[in-house]
């Protein structure tokens, strides 16, 4: 009676699961630390390539659309030339919370293969929806990536203009994050937005 | 009895001589405080969208919040003013149709005294170039109104006149050829109304009004005022009594009251004027400005 031969993913998984005969132990540390490293560094440097301005707009449903709207605002183009690009608003810095975005971006690519944003028209159609999305997203996380960069505590008031330090005063004792009174500070607001959609 | 009836008119008219000399501004207006104020391009910006529910090119007021609860047009903009006056003339904000040369804004002077019975105040700004435009008041180069409020009107003691500025009035995008400025609950009997003083440079004449459920301006109405041109400096001077009349907010010494300022600069009529934020004048007390007894 013949015996069924053993399959052959379970023959890989033995083999790897038996001790190495001819490498030390010294060795397999060593080419293992350094494999790490480069399939860390690897996968890193993929990540923050994907954050990076030329990625964003590498597109043209996000270089046609809110890239020209970003260029005329002050987080493009500014007196001190510090630029916030489309990741120090839109993907966390911290990792956790960066590789979850990244997942949810993902779907950001069906999008791009089903085109459901590649003309104007589709991207005017769908703006209030990609919106609702992220005034969501940043109200749920208090306007994260606002504050990688901006907190009220480094604000000194004494050197704002009397509106903005009045808002931001006013801000600091009712609780309020940086989104509800800064939606379109990059971008236009979308046409058909609803009183509800106001966060202020 | 002829002597007599002689000596009774030649003491009447010494009276009323003597009344009409005290009707007279201050003889040295150099000695009356002064207070500048800027009046600036307003364009488009109702008091629907002051308050938060209008938007305009997409955007509603970012003071909203703030102003309904509570801080005033001054709180935020007082320094402002002129930087916003060159934002909206040049069609970055709340103008559709910007014209070229237009004044952004323009500094005014604001003096004010009473003798007891009667107001005076006193406007002198420079006259700012000519931006060329199609003229819209024939007749009148320069207009400058002033309107009080003596505490009834609603938001006017945040807003100034902003309270009169709407969205359906005559020259807004929206608005009704037929429809003028007008408040909240707006009513004469009611005292809901501000108080309203113009002179118009062509035809040299004042004019007494009042802004309550609609604007009604007459002609004199028991305004004096007197405007000239002197190279490029405007002066305009008012009188008018503290108790008033009809339509008037009765001024009472010890009171401040709400009030604001606009100069149709240039030919111009409805919304294309020069307007101030809210401020108070004081009489015998402390208020943006003040108008002390002379």
């Amino acid at each position: 009676m013949a015996t069924n031969p053993p399959r052959v993913g379970l023959r890989f998984w033995s083999t790897l699961r038996w001790p190495s005969a001819k490498c030390s132990v010294l060795t397999l540390l060593v080419v293992g630390f350094f494999s790490g490293i480069v399939f860390w560094g690897g996968f890193n440097t993929v990540i923050e390539w994907t954050n990076t301005e030329k990625f964003c707009i590498s597109c043209h449903e996000m270089h046609d659309n809110v890239y020209r709207e970003y260029q005329h605002t002050i987080h493009y183009y500014n007196r001190t030339g510090v630029r916030a690009v489309c990741s120090d608003c839109h993907v966390p810095q911290e990792w956790g919370p960066k590789m979850i975005r990244k997942i949810q971006a993902s779907r950001e690519v069906w999008g791009k293969i089903t085109g459901t944003i590649n003309t104007a028209e589709k991207f005017e159609a769908k703006r209030l929806t990609l919106a609702r999305r992220e005034w969501k997203r940043m109200m749920a996380n208090d306007s994260l990536e606002c504050r990688n960069c901006h907190s009220f505590e480094s604000m000194d008031k004494e050197k704002q203009a009397t509106r903005a330090s009045r808002q931001h005063q006013n801000a600091v004792e009712e609780g309020m994050t940086c989104i509800q009174c800064h939606q379109g500070i990059a971008h236009e607001l979308p046409q058909d937005m609803e009183d509800d959609d106001y966060l202020n | 009895m002829k002597k007599i009836l002689i000596a009774a008119t030649i003491g009447l008219s010494f009276s009323i001589a003597q009344g009409m000399a005290v009707a007279a501004p201050p003889a040295d207006w150099s000695k009356v405080g002064a207070t500048e104020i800027t009046v600036f391009y307003p364009g488009i910006s109702p008091m629907e969208w002051i308050t938060g529910p209008l938007r305009i090119d997409r955007v509603r007021h970012g003071g909203g919040r703030a102003f309904t609860q509570g801080d005033t047009c001054a709180d935020c903009h007082a320094d402002e003013t002129a930087q916003m006056g060159e934002k909206i003339v040049t069609g970055e904000k709340l103008e559709p149709n910007p014209v070229l040369g237009k004044p952004g804004s323009i500094p005014v002077t604001i003096q004010a005294a009473h003798d007891g019975e009667n107001l005076y105040v006193r406007f002198s700004w420079k006259q700012p170039g000519a931006a060329n435009s199609p003229k819209m008041d024939d007749k009148n180069p320069v207009k400058i109104a002033f309107m009080l409020d003596g505490g009834k009107v609603a938001t006017a003691d945040q807003s100034g006149c902003w309270a009169s500025c709407h969205a359906d009035s005559r020259t807004m995008p929206d608005g009704s050829d037929d429809k003028t400025k007008y408040v909240k609950d707006g009513s004469l009997a009611g005292g809901v109304f501000y108080d309203l003083v113009q002179w118009r440079s062509g035809e040299n004449k004042a004019f007494n009004g009042y802004v309550a459920d609609k604007r009604v301006q007459n002609e004199g109405g028991g305004i004096v005022a007197e405007g000239k041109l002197d190279g490029d400096t405007w002066t305009v001077t008012f009188q008018r009594k503290l108790a008033g009349g009809e339509g008037d907010v009765s001024l009472e010494s010890g009171k401040a009251y709400n009030f604001g300022i606009a100069v149709h600069d240039d030919h111009t009529a409805g919304r294309f004027h020069h307007v101030s934020l809210g401020y108070t004048l004081g009489i015998d007390t402390k208020g943006d400005l003040t108008a002390m007894k002379f």
